[in-house]
């Protein structure tokens, strides 16, 4: 009997125990997060504002191992750049993009790529569903802001298709468990690139003609970049890559739009083809249509510097790291010109090759090899004391010394960072450049047989090179190579046909652009990618040994591949491209 | 029966209310005073006519007395008139019962009502006891508790080990105990003195051991439990005593490396959760719970440590159970015994085995033999080589001739550097430890004090600890109440060196550059090298950079004998830890690696949580029954704050002058904070009958802040049995040589709530950017206006998708035991088989890309499963010559793997899952990659096999094991091509078992302890590997010698592929000729110890001494035959950490 009394009154014990304390516990456990906002929370309209700032912000999230500057993605599949850096083992996974044969869907640096480009995304739809839930009269900018999200998240989009070219179609309107029941294949090719320049038309029609932020795209930045998307989808491809037809009325808008942007006065050529290429000139740029705005002392730990380009310095004591980036002698030698005509040698410019030395005076070249290229024995980014010497490469005997120059700023600009041990300024990025929008609508005309008009166009841009050669010079005010080119004048240096005319400009804008993080892009639009590369790697791999097993599989490797991660999380869902 | 059980509800109500209103005041942190009694109250009562029942409620209701007594024995129905004045309780009693065969005995606060004559029998006749109470040596025992048995009343013995006890009854038992030594029971038989010699006892079965929120009799533990032998934590000459738990507890497992401040990983059964969860366990020190900073506690300060490792032991402290419990207790003063004890160690450390790599020459060479191999024509930015073909085509190096300098500015001359000898020397470590107690009946108290310094084999690395300790306690109400603390304070000084860079950069710098150039500035990397750092400067550059950590660790605790065998105690415990670190990066300039950044950034971190805990604990003991029960509350809070502050351009690098504010560029600052809560209810029955068959049944119930309304409280019970088998007379009568024989089933559930504090909710932040060097920006600010200078704005990111459903990770775990003696404990020992079930694991799985930033979200999604077994086997003897021998080995092996996983994060753990190949019934943990099967030997090789790219002689072969069939379905058939579709299963780095072996001999005063510790059949990933074979994977870096002996066509016996600069064949992917068997046997330990006679110490006062010499990882043995033989120097400690290094220590042991 006692044990039962004790027991029972213990247990009782015990259940009030527990009952007493419950009326303690709600406050207790409710703990906020610390730091951060909810969603909520964000729905006000300098907040709103916030949200569109990210999405900006995206475009300057960097790294070196997915550069926003596009160089392992357009110049090392190009025939215009090597890797470089020390080897081939040196962030590998470029090397098998370099290659194209050893490529594979389990690339991760494609698939960290593909996730940056949807994060850009991302950003935008946050900012999109936020700004479309705003009254106009709670915020007054809301049709110009939701038209820049379009325009920022086309730019993303833009990238993903010409990457990738299948793609999963994410709109502000996606939430939840949609995301993963978007296929990448539900939309045709066709209507990816229709979905694309629906973002840039409604910049078209919504934007300002004029912003006051130089970081915002405007209405005519809208149109060229529009005029961009138009051009792509003009060479019509099969589902194996291969361009069947080019669409006329397609050209005829490029042509039109970029008529427009030409027109609008805010553009023109810088005078002197540097200028696109150094921080102090560029700050203020007319030759800029978009670009990525970088900062630096901007009150952020490291700045908001170019990190995508942060590998590509040299090996001296002002730098130091890590030498990527390396022009390709293929590339050196197309800057090669006809002495007596001063036009390109289309098909004799790789039958010798350009060393340094006196290989630069005893050939002729075009004015934009010296600011395209670092070669031993010349200046660094135009500085007549500043010698680039063979000791500052970082491997050359597997990637030679050709370092790549227009991404990298003088030590001393006050836009340059050590971030030790590797280094980084505050230049902007160009993404669209007024050249480009020229030479799209020089590249319109020829297509639509137009050549004549064309002309102008690229000769422009040549007298602008040639005229480019101020700072190229030495210490005692010589140039620094044999400049001899000239503009295109039917009938006295050339005949220009259509066929002719193409010719011209596809390597006008090879030697505008080279290692600008273009050129990959032009040769599958132009259809001729297979053919190109694997004769350049023909010839190259007898200079690079590395070169042996690169191969080129036409209607494969036109684009990525769909990075299997993705493929697996879809479960299936995600086709892969053809080919892979 | 009804009568009574109505009253009892309503008077302990009554008192159940007092209690609880006085808990719920606790709870809003208000003082606490319980409800006092007396046995002197004094009462005036004028009732007539009124039942015997309603007479003692009145009693019951004016006083804090309480009646039991059974209705059928008591006739309370019976009224009588009542009428007394200010009155005690025990005369009113006696009127209410006068002329009845009712008598009463008062037990505290309860009043037992019996009939006559069936109360205890009278009180005998009391008398006197005393006596002396020796070790085996003869020595006094002081301290030793002399207990009437059956009681709680009794003495302890004093400095010179007499005790004397007066009024005991003649035929009472007396109880000596003494920790570590076994319990000796004596009758007393009418003898006045007893002297008595106690034995030691390592483990016994009597021993008292803690338990959750409580202690037990080993003999009664039903759980499975590991006691560690905690003398042997005190002479490890170790920044962490859990290192010394290395091998010693079966299915503990310790991991570390050899840096100063001791790092270790420990796993208890392998862990609960998936990898990158958290697997470490809870250590609950003096009933403070904390998962981080094992390493200050002063391992001379423990008392005793209990590793509770499956889920019916551990449950009770259910939230975080999972990855079971170590209990630690730290040592009180004893009442009685005031000594001083002082420990000192010092000791020596080396490198146990460097690893091999190229000297200069060796470095151009294999370079040119891989030219050579390539057909390319060998060149270098750094050698000169002097070379021919001969007749027969082989090229020979004649020579090879280094520059002048090696660098574009000449300020680097060649040199042959090891670096791996520039960062290292001897290490030198030593502790000194001292520890005062004293106590009395009145109180006890402890003060210890400990000095740690340990400067490591790596230059500069230094580490040195203070702790300090309190620990202390005061009885009052004639011991029925105690009130103490246990509160530690340690400090931490740590040189900051960036260990793992310059382990791996003592590898991969190239011996050809000086540690310092020609202009005394440091040597560092050349054109054609890759970008490392040279290490000697990462040592010097670093050497200022000391960080201070101080942490407060302790608890006030009081505990009330609220009535006899009923206690209630409350534990309030702080840790709080505040570290601050000063970093200050120099300018350097180390060959081509250069920074003109002078900075410093100051941080400061506190991480305060509290710890409250109430438990009321009740025992009763009668005849064949035990019972033990238990209920409590328990609230924790962790806060965590951190910020810094960082400056740039300093005119002067000193640390002297440092400081932020000299600092002219770049301000910055950054913080941020964290929160989290616990609170719980918990409740422990412990019963035995007849001593023989045991049961233990605990829930807990806890709530966390980390987890959603709907689900923020997790439910865990427990339940275990135990059967004393040698208890049992057809045992005990049977079978003699049987002294021990219990069996134990447990089962359990355990939870897990480690996850990030917001995890169920949706955040955006803020982001003003990363350091790019290694880590993707994602910046939310932007220079919008193009400005570049002066702040910009930014906005929000979304860091993390919500998932307010998240509920408790489960853990189920069942285990079944066997303890057993023979020959009176001679042989021990026990067998464990445990299966562990953990459901719902928290993971944040990689998601579809997608979803953009921001979509991760921490789900309930894997479910694991380890099972496992465990064997510890003892062996105590004393030959007759004197020498006693004791052996003691544990062998605990586990599996580990993945049950469940959701379909769509199976391709973010190892495996092919779109193929078949998924994670599932494999372990978290692992390898799946190519096969590696040896290399192409000739031409006909290569083309007669598969489709590989870059197949070529002298290159590794990989398997061909599958591909896809015409429907596009993955087949276990070669297809002709090796691709991704041939990567498969290729090993698990789970050891298949560990093991431990202690030898122990003694012998008049001598005593030894060998002790070897190893795992086997681990696979260990060898990434050095990369770095000892290839020449291809890092063209720019040194090489280890291995590469020396690559294959060639007249070395073809060789399993090194053939040197190459460029790595065509990708023989840097994962695959199995990186996997190597991580199997290894240490002798951990080997130690020789000499106790001073007492007859010499007695000369110099002091009461003991013990001096020892002891080595540590004197030698190891690993696999060095076969393809998967280790290649590295420490397959305990593969690829980049800190060496273990080899140590020898002197020490001594003082007791005045």
């Amino acid at each position: 009997m006692k044990k039962i009394n004790i027991k029972v009154k213990l247990f009782v014990s015990l259940a009030a125990l527990v009952l007493t304390q419950i009326s303690c516990t709600k406050d207790f456990l409710n703990l906020q997060p610390q730091a951060s906002v909810s969603s909520d929370q964000l729905n006000t309209p300098e907040n709103i504002e916030g949200m569109v700032m990210a999405a900006y912000a995206e475009l300057g999230n960097d790294h070196y191992t997915a550069p926003n500057s596009l160089w392992p993605y357009a110049d090392i599949t190009s025939g215009d750049a090597y890797k470089g850096g020390d080897g081939t083992g040196d962030i590998q996974e470029f090397n098998w993009m370099e290659l194209f044969k050893i490529n594979t869907p389990n690339n991760p640096l494609l698939d960290t790529k593909w996730y940056r480009l949807y994060v850009g995304v991302s950003r935008c739809n946050e900012a999109l569903k936020r700004l479309n839930a705003i009254s106009d009269a709670d915020f007054p900018n809301k049709k110009q802001r939701i038209a820049e999200m379009h325009f920022l998240r086309g730019h993303q989009y833009f990238l993903l298709k010409t990457f990738f070219n299948h793609i999963p179609w994410i709109d502000e309107t996606i939430e939840g468990n949609d995301f993963g029941t978007v296929s990448n294949t539900a939309l045709t090719s066709k209507q990816l690139w229709e979905k694309i320049a629906a973002e840039f038309q409604d910049g078209v029609t919504n934007l300002s003609e004029n912003q006051s932020d130089a970081g915002r795209p405007n209405k005519f930045t809208a149109m060229a970049y529009l005029a961009k998307v138009k051009l792509f989808m003009a060479y019509e491809q099969d589902d194996n890559n291969n361009v069947t037809s080019i669409n006329s009325s397609l050209l005829n808008e490029v042509v039109t739009l970029t008529n427009q942007v030409i027109n609008s006065g805010k553009y023109a050529l810088f005078s002197d083809f540097a200028y696109n290429f150094l921080w102090e000139k560029d700050k203020n740029s007319t030759e800029s249509v978009f670009a990525i705005q970088r900062s630096i002392n901007d009150g952020t730990p490291k700045g908001r510097l170019d990190w995508g380009s942060m590998l590509n310095y040299p090996m001296n004591p002002e730098y130091g790291c890590c030498g990527f980036h390396i022009g390709s002698q293929n590339l050196m030698n197309s800057f090669k010109t006809d002495p007596a005509s001063g036009l390109p040698l289309f098909d004799t410019f790789n039958n010798s090759d350009v060393v340094e030395g006196a290989d630069f005076t005893t050939n002729s070249f075009d004015v934009r090899i010296d600011h395209t290229l670092a070669v031993p024995g010349k200046p660094y980014k135009y500085d007549p004391t500043f010698i680039y010497q063979k000791g500052w490469s970082r491997s050359g005997v597997t990637y030679g010394h050709f370092a790549s120059m227009k991404e990298v700023q003088h030590y001393k600009c006050a836009c340059f960072q050590k971030v030790p041990p590797f280094m980084a300024a505050s230049k902007n990025t160009d993404i669209i450049r007024f050249a480009d929008v020229l030479l799209w609508k020089a590249e319109a005309l020829i297509e639509l047989s137009r050549q004549n008009e064309a002309l102008p166009i690229i000769n422009e841009i040549r007298t602008r090179a040639l005229n480019s050669a101020a700072k190229l010079k030495d210490a005692n005010g010589n140039a620094l190579s044999n400049y001899k080119m000239d503009t295109y004048q039917p009938g006295v240096n050339c005949i220009w046909t259509k066929d002719y005319a193409r010719t011209a400009m596809r390597w006008e804008r090879r030697m505008e652009f080279a290692m600008e993080g273009i050129r990959f892009f032009d040769l599958v639009r132009w259809g001729i990618a297979a053919d190109y590369l694997n004769k350049y790697f023909a010839v190259e791999m007898t200079k690079k040994q590395y070169l042996k097993d690169g191969q080129f599989t036409k209607g494969k490797h036109e684009c990525f591949p769909i990075p299997q991660k993705q493929i697996d999380f879809s479960k299936g869902l995600y086709k892969q491209n053809v080919g892979w | 029966m009804v009568s009574l059980f109505s009253r009892v509800w309503k008077h302990k109500l009554l008192f159940v209310m007092r209690l609880t209103f006085s808990i719920s005041l606790f709870c809003v942190l208000q003082s606490f005073a319980i409800g006092t009694f007396s046995q002197n109250a004094r009462l005036s009562i004028n009732q007539k006519n009124i039942s015997v029942e309603s007479a003692l409620q009145l009693i019951e209701d004016k006083t804090d007395f309480y009646f039991m007594y059974s209705a059928l024995v008591v006739d309370v129905r019976r009224t009588v008139d009542i009428e007394v004045t200010n009155k005690l309780v025990p005369e009113i009693l006696d009127d209410i019962f006068k002329g009845t065969d009712i008598g009463y005995k008062i037990d505290g606060r309860l009043i037992a009502l019996s009939k006559n004559g069936e109360i205890s029998p009278p009180i005998q006749q009391q008398k006197s006891v005393s006596g002396k109470v020796t070790d085996s040596s003869g020595g006094p025992l002081p301290g030793v508790s002399v207990v009437l048995k059956g009681t709680t009343s009794g003495t302890i013995t004093d400095s010179n080990g007499n005790y004397s006890l007066s009024g005991i009854p003649a035929n009472a038992t007396l109880q000596f105990s003494f920790v570590g030594m076994k319990t000796l029971e004596v009758s007393v038989g009418g003898k006045e003195s007893i002297n008595v010699t106690l034995t030691e006892e390592a483990i016994g079965l009597d021993e008292v051991v803690a338990v959750g929120y409580g202690t037990q009799r080993k003999a009664d533990l039903t759980g499975a439990i590991g006691v560690v032998e905690t003398k042997k934590l005190r002479e490890a000459p170790t920044g962490n005593f859990m290192k010394a738990l290395q091998g010693q507890v079966a299915g503990v497992y310790v991991k570390t490396d050899g840096s100063p401040s001791g790092a270790a990983t420990v796993r208890i059964r392998g862990g609960s959760t998936m990898a990158g969860g958290f697997n470490d366990p809870l250590y609950i020190i003096d009933g403070i719970p904390t998962t981080s900073g094992i390493e200050q506690l002063n391992a001379n300060d423990i008392e005793s440590m209990q590793v509770l490792k499956d889920a019916s032991a551990a449950s009770i402290y259910g939230s975080r159970a999972n990855n079971g419990v170590i209990l630690i207790t730290t040592k009180k003063g004893k009442a009685g015994v005031n000594k001083i004890e002082y420990s000192s160690y010092y000791t020596v450390q080396e490198y146990a085995k460097k690893l091999d790599v190229l000297n200069a020459y060796q470095r151009g060479f294999v370079n040119w033999r891989a030219a050579i191999n390539d057909g390319l024509t060998p060149s270098s930015n750094i050698y000169n080589y002097q070379w021919h073909r001969e007749a027969n085509n082989v090229a020979v190096l004649d020579k090879i001739l280094l520059p002048e300098f090696i660098d574009p500015s000449q300020t680097m001359r060649p040199a042959d550097t090891k670096w791996i000898d520039e960062v290292s020397h001897p290490g030198f470590l030593q502790s000194q430890n001292l520890t005062l107690t004293n106590g009395s009946e009145k109180g006890t108290m402890l003060l210890s004090l400990n000095y740690f310094n340990n400067s490591g084999i790596i230059k500069e690395t230094e580490y040195k600890k203070y702790t300090g300790r309190i620990n202390s306690d005061y009885n009052f109400l004639k011991g029925k109440l105690k009130v103490g603390e246990n509160l530690s304070f340690s400090k931490i000084n740590n040189v900051e060196i960036p260990i793992g860079d310059v382990m791996y950069l003592s590898l991969v710098q190239q011996p050809v550059v000086p540690v310092h150039s020609v202009d005394s500035a440091w040597g560092g990397p050349a054109p054609g090298m890759t970008d490392r750092h040279n290490p000697v400067r990462l040592i010097e550059d670093n050497k200022q950079n000391v960080s201070n950590s101080a942490r407060i660790f302790g608890s006030l605790y009081a505990d009330l004998e609220i009535m006899k065998n009923l206690n209630f105690r409350s534990n309030f415990g702080i840790d709080y830890t505040e570290r601050y670190y000063r970093k200050m990066d120099y300018t350097y300039a180390s060959g081509f690696l250069i920074s003109d950044i002078s900075r410093t950034t100051m941080s400061q971190d506190h991480n305060l949580a509290w710890t409250w805990s109430n438990t009321l604990n009740y025992k009763y003991k009668k005849d064949k029954h035990s019972v033990e029960l238990l209920a409590g509350m328990e609230a924790i809070k962790a806060q965590f704050v951190t910020f810094y502050g960082s400056r740039e351009g300093y005119v002067i690098q000193d640390n002297n002058y440092m400081y932020l504010n000299s600092g002219t560029s770049k301000f910055l600052n950054g913080g941020g904070g964290a929160a989290n809560s616990l609170l719980s209810y918990f409740g422990k029955l412990n019963y035995s009958f007849f001593d023989r068959y045991l049961l233990s049944a605990t829930i807990r119930r806890d709530g966390s802040s980390r987890f959603g309304k709907e689900n923020q409280y997790g439910i865990f019970p427990a339940f275990s049995l135990g059967w004393r088998l040698s208890e049992e007379s057809f045992i005990k009568n049977n079978l003699s040589s049987i002294s021990n024989l219990k069996l134990r089933a447990g089962w359990g559930k355990t939870g897990n709530q480690e996850i990030n504090n917001e995890a169920i909710y949706s955040i955006y932040k803020t982001d003003t950017g990363i350091d790019p060097t290694w880590d993707f920006d994602s910046g939310t600010s932007y220079d919008i206006s193009g400005s570049d200078g002066g702040a910009i704005p930014s906005g929000f990111r979304k860091i993390r998708e919500g998932n307010s459903l998240l509920k408790w990770e489960e853990a189920t775990q069942t285990n079944l035991g066997l303890d057993f003696g023979l020959f009176k404990q001679k042989i021990t020992g026990s067998i464990d088989y445990f299966k562990k079930d953990t459901k719902n694991i928290l993971i944040e799985p990689p998601y579809l890309a997608a979803k953009g930033e921001g979509g991760n979200q921490w789900v309930n999604g894997a479910s694991l499963g380890v099972k496992g077994l465990e064997l510890v086997l003892g062996y105590d003897t004393k030959f007759d010559n004197g020498i006693e021998l004791s052996l003691s080995g544990s062998i605990s092996s586990y599996k580990r793997e993945i049950t469940y996983l959701p379909e769509d994060v199976l391709t973010g753990y190892p495996g092919d899952p779109a193929n078949g190949k998924s994670v599932l019934g494999h372990s978290d943990l692992a390898q799946f990659g190519y096969v590696a099967d040896g290399l192409f030997q000739n031409q006909a090789e290569v083309d007669a096999y598969a489709a590989q790219p870059g197949k070529a002689v002298g290159r590794i072969r990989y398997n061909d094991i599958g591909g896809l069939d015409a429907n596009g379905k993955y087949v276990n058939k070669p297809d002709g091509v090796v691709n991704a579709l041939d990567r498969t299963w290729l090993g698990d780095p789970n050891p298949k078992f560990e093991y431990g072996i202690n030898i122990n001999l003694a012998w008049k005063g001598f005593d030894c302890v060998a002790f070897f510790q190893g795992i086997s059949g681990s696979k260990v990933y060898n990434d050095y590997k990369h770095l000892t074979d290839f020449t291809s994977i890092w063209q720019g870096t040194n090489f280890g010698t291995r590469t020396l002996d690559a294959w060639s066509s007249t070395n073809t016996g060789s399993t090194i592929p053939m040197l190459t600069l460029t790595d065509t064949n990708n023989e840097s992917r994962y695959s199995s000729y990186f996997i190597e068997n991580g199997s290894y046997l240490k002798l951990r330990n080997l130690q020789l110890g000499y106790t001073i006679p007492k007859r010499i110490m007695d000369y110099v006062k002091i009461s003991s001494a013990r001096v020892y010499i002891q080595g540590q990882n004197l030698f190891t043995i690993k696999d060095t035959k076969g393809s998967d033989r280790y290649t590295g120097v420490d397959p305990e400690n593969p690829n980049f950490a800190y060496p273990i290094p080899r140590t020898l220590t002197l020490g001594v042991n003082l007791n005045f």
